[in-house]
């Protein structure tokens, strides 16, 4: 089954524990982030003031542009579609940079290698949860195959929707 | 539980609690051999559920840091030249007690005190505390008591007795609206912000009252902008709003509540246009938030350090709790639930608080720094726990008056901590003797003669109570020693009992070790410390509308709108509204030279205080300081993102430099400075913490809250320039 980690923007505060907890789970030096809270905003908007919380890091993209960057075929894609970085091939080049369209490989200089999200494989393996899932105080991150992720975001919409037709405004405002 | 197994054979796991701040949450950490190798948030354990902020995640490059102290020193050259020998553990501590024994010979008892300001340290407060009753010393002071947690607690009480403090037992989860005034829990108090949430989801409103558009305010349903220091005109307009449109409840003021009348007439001087127009908020907002706060119950006032750190906090907290109180919202679900501790456990509050145990006779008590001008702080007749006016201690440091201070045991990093930094300094330079007890070479350690290193939260046993419980749950847990202490740390309780004994005096109690302690606190539960530790925690009942049994804790046993503790004092015994000391309104003259309105202090969740800033995970988070300043602003002053800037105000003769940052978190006429900083790569014994500390800037002279001492941390004419030179 493919799994995935969703973000639920309206529940990120933007407490950066994922991007540490990510660091510990992969015992990272200062520089790179797997997991990183990008903030947007403050920005003005219909007199407004408004401001998200995005946590970025690999999405395993079913057909990852980075494994066809890569020239020494250092990124593979297991049988349940995480994509992986091998450590002892990657060269370091960056190559898989120019392609992500989420900017998640992430140069690592004391192995001066490569590395992305793994998706905890090796916990994932065991029947736990992403480290960044599992520490997440607000219940932001979500860790589900797509479609159960898909029915949980169909929920809160309809949600919101019964309660606007009802109330005259979102569930939020 | 399958979710935490260990991963390796070899590897084992121990629960225990967290003291990077004052949340307290449970951790799980994974020891191979003798090391700790991962720290995780423990799922069982209620405060945080399974979830743990940077500074917990971090906490293994906290224990094994390579700067930390892990041997007892001592001074060989002059004060802060860096010149050390290292000393055993006794040498260190027969030391210290001979010197504080000549000390306490030469001066007497109250010329020896202790400070502190960090968690890390609550499981000392009462062992530190029986070492100074052991002396007959009132020297206890904290680096930020006048303006942190005490004015609030003071309002409180004033208000409704002691049950019922609303800084405990907010009940977010249950909640219908929260109010969030000046406070930003994600990066301060962490747990908080996951019940807020908690709240949120569960369909609660929330309102956010700061001048800065923080990211508590970015989840806000209505976000009140407020011009700095203005709480107090808001909370009375919103009171304004409530009495006249009969929106209170009703039977609740009619049978709990008294001087409501005098309140009405009071209020009738704050409509909302007066407000508004002191304030800066639109007229709309301030209805809209009254109407609100009163019709959408049960709701919660959570009040924070943007509201405390002003020079009319008590009055500002006393309006606010009164709004707590007509509207019906004390220990009701979803409201202020106060606290329902296990049955029978004997709180280091209540100990502290109890003559037979480790308070200090009235007599003592009253010749405390700060007695007489601030009693409800500092005497015997204290309405919280009972401690020295800080700026106080330091004039008397500096001056003598109203007697010397010789000696002080330093916890933490005072010489960062307390507004009018540059006095701090001076007063710990001062001190004949000095000993400090704090994990790394911070501006206050390298002043100290002796250090006597303490063992981290990974090291030791103790209770943790909940500083946050939370209305939902209020309980106590086990905090275990998961590894042996590195090098010759000692447990803080360990030092100040030996140190009791080696000065030949009497330990004021039955306490030989901390485990005594333990036990003592325990003994009425029917849980041992030992079984303590293998539950986790214990939890109290919670229990709504205790008045109805016991009454309020007021003189009247009613919740006192007109407050008849504070007229026996001379002071106003109802809430009113000051304006700030140094601000366009109240200094117009000053306006044209310093033309921005400074705040100061606010968190990042990477830091306490000023801990923190070696650990590499984060420090990464946030690497420098940041004058937070609007773009118009600014580009106007020609300053741009990542320029430093200069800070100066009237009020002291320092400046500060900072790297700016361009941001629409406050308003054009508004500037953010954080508080803390220093940098542990710099050379000391400064470790550039005359460069950005913002409390450089700020003073301990006063003007203070006449209740508390307060002084005014938050809206301070100010003005910025961009630094020129490299």
């Amino acid at each position: 089954m493919k799994m995935k980690i969703l973000v639920d923007i309206d529940l990120c505060v933007g407490c950066f524990a994922c991007e540490v907890a990510c660091k510990q789970e992969h015992n990272l030096p200062q520089g790179p982030k797997l997991m990183k809270v990008v903030q947007v905003g403050p920005k003005e908007i219909g007199g407004k003031l408004v401001m998200d919380f995005v946590p970025m890091h690999c999405r395993h993209c079913e057909n990852p542009p980075c494994i066809e960057a890569c020239p020494v075929d250092a990124i593979s894609k297991r049988n349940d579609g995480i994509v992986l970085f091998d450590e002892n091939l990657c060269i370091g080049c960056g190559e898989c940079i120019e392609v992500c369209p989420f900017g998640a490989p992430q140069y690592n200089p004391e192995k001066q290698i490569m590395q992305a999200c793994d998706l905890c494989h090796e916990r994932i393996d065991q029947g736990l949860l992403p480290i960044c899932v599992q520490n997440c105080p607000t219940d932001a991150l979500v860790f589900g195959d797509p479609n159960s992720l898909s029915e949980r975001v169909r929920q809160k919409k309809a949600d919101a929707l019964l309660h606007r037709r009802f109330t005259g405004s979102s569930g939020i405002d | 539980m399958k979710k935490n197994k260990s991963k390796g054979n070899n590897r084992r796991v121990v629960r225990t609690i967290c003291s990077g701040c004052h949340c307290a949450c449970g951790v799980l950490a994974h020891v191979e051999g003798d090391k700790v190798v991962k720290i995780e948030g423990d799922p069982d354990f209620p405060m945080n559920e399974g979830s743990l902020c940077p500074k917990g995640l971090s906490a293994t490059q906290f224990l094994y840091h390579p700067d930390r102290i892990l041997y007892p020193l001592k001074r060989t050259g002059k004060r802060g030249e860096g010149k050390w020998q290292r000393i055993s553990k006794d040498e260190a501590l027969d030391l210290t007690a001979a010197r504080f024994k000549e000390i306490l010979d030469k001066y007497g008892p109250a010329a020896i005190g202790w400070s502190w300001g960090d968690a890390a340290y609550h499981s000392c407060w009462w062992s530190k505390q029986a070492w100074l009753k052991a002396m007959g010393s009132p020297t206890n002071w904290h680096s930020d008591s006048h303006y942190c947690w005490h004015p609030l607690w003071i309002a409180n009480r004033t208000t409704f007795g002691t049950y019922h403090a609303s800084e405990a037992g907010m009940d977010y989860r249950n909640s219908k609206c929260i109010f969030l005034w000046g406070g930003n829990p994600v990066m301060s108090h962490p747990t908080r912000a996951r019940d807020i949430m908690i709240g949120v989801k569960n369909g609660a409103k929330l309102v956010v009252i700061d001048p800065r558009f923080t990211q508590i305010a970015s989840k806000a349903d209505l976000f009140l902008q407020i011009r700095p220091g203005t709480d107090d005109a808001l909370a009375l307009g919103m009171l304004h709003i409530i009495i006249n449109e009969e929106l209170y409840d009703k039977e609740f003021v009619k049978k709990w509540c008294i001087g409501f009348e005098e309140l009405r007439e009071r209020v009738q001087e704050y409509p909302v246009g007066r407000v508004s127009e002191i304030t800066d908020l639109n007229p709309e907002d301030i209805i809209k938030a009254a109407r609100m706060y009163s019709t959408v119950r049960p709701s919660i006032h959570h009040c924070r350090m943007g509201v405390q750190q002003n020079s009319n906090v008590v009055q500002t907290c006393r309006a606010i709790s009164a709004m707590i109180a007509i509207c019906g919202n004390l220990d009701v679900k979803g409201g202020h639930v106060g606290f329902n501790p296990p049955k029978g456990y004997r709180s280091l509050g209540s100990i502290l608080e109890s003559p037979d145990e480790l308070r200090l006779s009235k007599e003592i008590e009253d010749t405390r720094i700060g007695a007489k001008e601030y009693p409800f702080l500092s005497g015997s007749e204290s309405l919280c726990w009972s401690c020295a006016h800080p700026p106080s201690v330091i004039h008397a440091i500096l001056t003598e008056k109203p007697y010397p201070v010789k000696a002080n045991w330093f916890l933490n990093d005072i010489a960062l901590c307390l507004e009018g930094q540059r006095d701090a300094y001076e007063a710990i330079m001062k001190l004949e003797f000095t000993v400090g007890s704090d994990f790394f070479f911070t501006p206050t350690m390298e002043l100290c003669d002796i250090i006597i290193p303490p063992t981290m939260w990974l090291e030791k046993d103790s209770i943790e109570e909940l500083f946050y419980n939370t209305g939902h749950m209020d309980y106590v847990g086990a905090r275990q020693k998961v590894v042996e202490p590195l090098g010759e740390t000692m447990d803080d309780a360990v030092m100040d009992l030996e140190i009791i004994k080696r000065m030949g005096l009497e330990i004021p109690g039955p306490w030989e070790t901390p485990h005594d302690f333990f036990n003592y606190q325990l003994a009425d539960t029917g849980v041992t410390f030992e079984e303590l530790k293998k539950r986790g925690y214990i939890a109290g009942t919670i229990e709504y509308k205790k008045y109805e049994k016991i009454g309020f804790d007021t003189p009247s046993g009613k919740v006192e709108l007109h407050s008849s503790l504070l007229e026996k004092h001379g002071y106003d015994p109802l809430p009113y509204y000051k304006e700030n000391d140094i601000t366009r309104v109240s200094h117009p003259e000053l306006a044209e030279e310093y033309p921005l309105n400074l705040i100061t202090g606010s968190r990042h969740i990477a830091y306490f205080h000023s801990n923190n800033r070696q650990i590499p995970w984060c420090r990464e988070l946030e690497p420098m300081p940041k004058l937070e300043i609007h773009p118009d602003t600014a580009a106007k002053l020609g300053i741009g993102e990542d320029d430093w800037a200069w800070i100066e105000t009237p009020i002291s003769k320092e400046r500060v430099k900072m790297p700016a940052h361009l941001t629409r978190v406050v308003k054009p006429e508004v500037v953010h400075a954080p508080s803390h900083w220093w940098f542990p790569e710099m050379k000391g014994p400064e470790h550039g913490c005359f460069q950005s500390s913002i409390n450089l800037v700020l003073t301990i002279d006063g003007p203070y809250d006449p209740v508390a001492g307060a002084s005014n941390l938050r809206g301070v004419l100010c003005k910025i320039y961009k630094v020129e030179e490299d």
